[in-house]
């Protein structure tokens, strides 16, 4: 059996990055639990491949026309910050913003970098760059919100899924919400909204947008937000959002749902209690006393007990699955060259329902078991036990070497086999039904009566083919 | 130095007139007719459709294409990087996914192709050849992106010498680019990932190395492109910086050039049918740069202008020595007057 710190790890990892390799299981093993949450929330550099390689090989992502999807895989798969890329990509799911309507996926690419560069500070400042965020602005229509002709949709949606949800604020608050932020918008606003309207690339290209403050068409005036009176502006009114409680019970579920166990969707959150609300109060008490600091409320969960305890409570996300898998067969671990295969690689997230840089709506993603549909599980399976039981794949490879050199014996039992395969592919806990299944590949009579015990000869086939039936299993598919 | 003009406009389809993500360039004055550009595109990594050599006058006037993933499989890119002609008026292309060097007469007729072996060396699969570059001789210099290493070939393909190797030691490569070769048959090989140009002599002995890594002036980020001129003026395609950096034949830097693209006669037509966009072009400041902090930086001034170079991937002179700067993120050349012109 793993020793229960190995477990730990394996959680912390699947939870706060992408799951994890056996080598790097080995060197997390000499650290205590606290060092390696410490490690996550401040890396001491940003180590992934580097854009000049990528660049050079797909020039097209050097402006990202397209491809942001498959860069941003890249940057998952190679990244020794695996926190950093899971918060981005918890930031993406609750600010959704998508590129159907956007037309410029690098705008959308310096939206995702935000998230990465600010996404564990204070969330009034997140709050704030998300607010002058170009894609966003565009995304929500705020180049049309003028102080003559409010356009509420950023007031709106800031409230609504950015911080409060609903049920916190009236529509009035809306409104008044939207007056503050009255000419936040971006530069050359009707030239840029035109050609994404038009999708246009003519005549050298698409132009990234920045941010502009319109001074012309902003409302001084006073406001009546949430109780409190004032010719406020965008960053008043963020102010106020962030000393709401509404908005430390919103991010504190959102926080809970991503990293510890699975939400019925936001929708539904404002008539169904929270699934550990007194997890949620931990959260929220985390919040106000480290005033606002993600990091520092995100220590607090990857530290407490009701997190350590949440093991195989969620089911992996089509982009966890597949960098995961992705991490763990080292496909793309050559940081000499760029596989294009990539591209291909990355979209069959979108096919199992997550498809980066396009969310379904302003929403987001719903999570859980709305990731399992029948044709989505039998992508899931395919995905994995491909990729898993290649054996040109240099991660494969390794697994299999490993395998070898832990099993030293030519024989072993099934049992002993069935332990290591799931060893090496993060699962701990293997189930009945699935030690059953890895039972069934066999064909040796001897197997009726001893099961598990029954002696096998430890071979690279043999090896592979537990090593699919692993990744196939009910267990894989849950971190 | 003045903007003479700046040439094309970006199309995303993988036929017919207009740029997708162009790489290099190659200038044929030797036609007896219209000084006329071959402009290879390289877009769309994961479909390769649209990769192909395009070519046209100096003044637009659109000729043809060839080299389409759509063609014959012996005229065909995979992943081509780098162009130049021979005395004979025979495009070399060079393919780094292949291992071949395709050779075209100049109406895009496929003639035949050398094919570079990496068997020699311990460890190597693929000799990936990037740039290319054919002195007055006729004989081929190619670099070795996976290999570090420069060969002078015959124009047969036979190899008469190699030099180089892995490493940043004088002489020595990490993953060189572009090349060129001056009057005198020196070499001038753009030595990518050093962030440094190499200059040897035709037989590989090492003459000079300018630069080094950084952002200032004199210094360069991953420098992808080399020409000079017939004055021995250097033009260095600093890739990373965003910019153009000219030097004398000593290194000393003589200019600076961070871009100054007109609308060419092609986007020209493309706005007179779509008015709409030309209405509201014409009251937005394409040039506006007041950036937050995180922005200010090469890539992004470049990313939100439409001045500026973005992507500046290949430098070439013709043969009045004017400078043609191809931008791969901006779908475009812009033409300069010739260094030192008063």
């Amino acid at each position: 059996m793993v020793s229960t710190s190995t477990e730990l790890i394996i959680h912390l990892m699947n939870r706060a990055g992408f799951g994890i390799t056996p080598d790097e299981l080995d060197a997390c093993s000499l650290m205590t639990y606290e060092d390696l949450v410490e490690n996550l929330l401040n890396p001491s550099e940003s180590a992934h491949i580097s854009d000049d390689i990528l660049f050079r090989d797909h020039v097209d992502l050097h402006a990202s026309r397209s491809g942001v999807p498959a860069y941003w895989a890249y940057r998952m798969i190679s990244t020794q910050s695996p926190l950093e890329e899971k918060m981005s990509l918890f930031w993406h799911g609750i600010f959704a913003t998508g590129n159907s309507k956007l037309n410029n996926l690098r705008t959308l690419l310096n939206q995702i970098e935000m998230f990465r560069r600010s996404g564990t500070g204070k969330f009034d400042d997140l709050l704030i760059k998300l607010s002058q965020d170009p894609a966003m602005l565009i995304w929500l229509d705020n180049q049309d919100n003028l102080n003559e002709s409010i356009n509420e949709n950023y007031g709106r949606e800031i409230l609504e899924l950015f911080s409060m949800g609903v049920g916190n604020y009236t529509e009035d608050d809306i409104k008044e919400c939207a007056r503050a932020f009255t000419g936040w918008s971006v530069a050359n606003s009707e030239y840029m909204s035109l050609m994404a309207q038009k999708d246009s690339i003519w005549p050298y290209g698409r132009i990234v947008w920045h941010y502009d403050f319109k001074p012309g068409i902003h409302d001084v005036d006073n406001k009546e937000f949430l109780g409190e009176a004032g010719p406020f502006n965008g960053d008043d009114v963020i102010r106020i959002i962030c000393n709401q409680e509404a908005t430390a019970r919103f991010i504190a579920r959102h926080m809970y749902n991503f990293f510890v166990a699975d939400e019925v969707p936001v929708p539904q959150w404002k008539d169904t209690p929270p699934k550990d609300p007194a997890a949620i109060d931990t959260l929220v008490e985390a919040y106000f006393k480290y005033e606002h600091d993600i990091k520092s409320v995100l220590r607090v969960l990857l530290t407490s007990d009701f997190f350590k305890e949440s093991r195989y409570q969620k089911i992996k996300s089509p982009v966890e699955l597949v960098i995961g898998t992705l991490r763990l067969s080292g496909e793309y671990n050559d940081d000499s060259k760029v596989d294009s295969s990539i591209f291909g690689v990355i979209a069959e997230s979108d096919y199992m329902g997550q498809a980066l840089c396009n969310p379904p709506s302003v929403e987001g993603w719903h999570t859980g078991e709305e990731w399992i549909s029948s044709g989505a599980l039998v992508d899931r399976v395919n995905f994995a036990s491909q990729h898993i039981g290649n054996p040109d794949n240099d991660g494969v490879k390794h697994i299999l070497n490993r395998i070898h050199a832990d099993l030293k014996n030519d024989t072993h039992t099934i049992g002993e086999l069935i332990e290591s395969c799931g060893n090496s592919v993060g699962i701990t806990r293997i189930s009945g039904d699935t030690a059953d299944g890895v039972l069934d590949l066999f064909t040796q009579e001897e197997v009726q009566t001893n099961g598990q015990d029954t002696d096998i000869a430890i071979e690279d086939g043999t090896i592979l083919r537990v090593l699919e039936f692993m990744v196939s299993s009910r267990e894989y598919q849950l971190c | 130095m003045k903007t003479v003009k700046t040439i094309g406009i970006n199309s995303n389809q993988p036929v017919g007139r207009g740029f997708n993500f162009p790489y290099d360039i190659a200038i044929n004055d030797d036609l007896g007719k219209s000084r006329i550009i071959y402009l290879l595109n390289r877009p769309n990594s994961a479909t390769r459709l649209g990769t192909r050599i395009q070519y046209f006058t100096f003044e637009e006037e659109w000729i043809g294409e060839f080299g389409n993933p759509l063609d014959d499989d012996e005229a065909k890119f995979t992943r081509p990087v780098t162009l130049d002609f021979n005395s004979k008026n025979q495009l070399h292309v060079t393919d780094e996914a292949t291992d071949e060097i395709k050779i075209f007469d100049s109406d895009g007729n496929f003639q035949r192709f050398i094919k570079l072996d990496s068997d020699s060396h311990r460890n190597a699969d693929q000799f990936g050849p990037a740039g290319i570059a054919i002195d007055s001789d006729d004989f081929i210099y190619v670099s070795s992106r996976y290999l570090n290493v420069i060969q002078k070939l015959t124009s047969e393909g036979r190899v008469v010498t190699e030099w180089g190797g892995a490493g940043s030691g004088p002489g020595e490569f990490e993953m060189p680019w572009g090349m060129d070769v001056d009057a005198q048959g020196n070499l001038y090989v753009a030595d990518w990932r050093n962030d440094r140009i190499q200059k040897f002599d035709s037989e590989g002995n090492l003459l000079h190395i300018f630069g080094e890594s950084g952002v200032a002036i004199g210094q360069f980020n991953r420098p992808s492109s080399v020409a000079v001129d017939t004055n021995m003026n250097i033009a260095v395609a600093d890739w990373g910086n965003e910019r153009v950096q000219i030097l004398d034949e000593g290194g000393s830097v003589l200019n600076v050039l961070e871009g100054d693209a007109t609308l060419s006669k092609w986007s020209h037509e493309w706005l007179d049918v779509n008015l709409d966009e030309r209405e509201a072009r014409n009251r937005a400041d394409l040039k506006a740069l007041d950036l937050p902090e995180h922005l200010k930086n090469a890539y992004h001034e470049a990313s939100q202008t439409e001045h500026k170079f973005w992507g500046p991937v290949s430098v070439k002179f013709d043969s009045d020595n004017q400078l043609y700067v191809t931008e791969h993120s901006r779908h475009r050349i812009q033409v300069f007057e010739p260094v030192n012109l008063k």
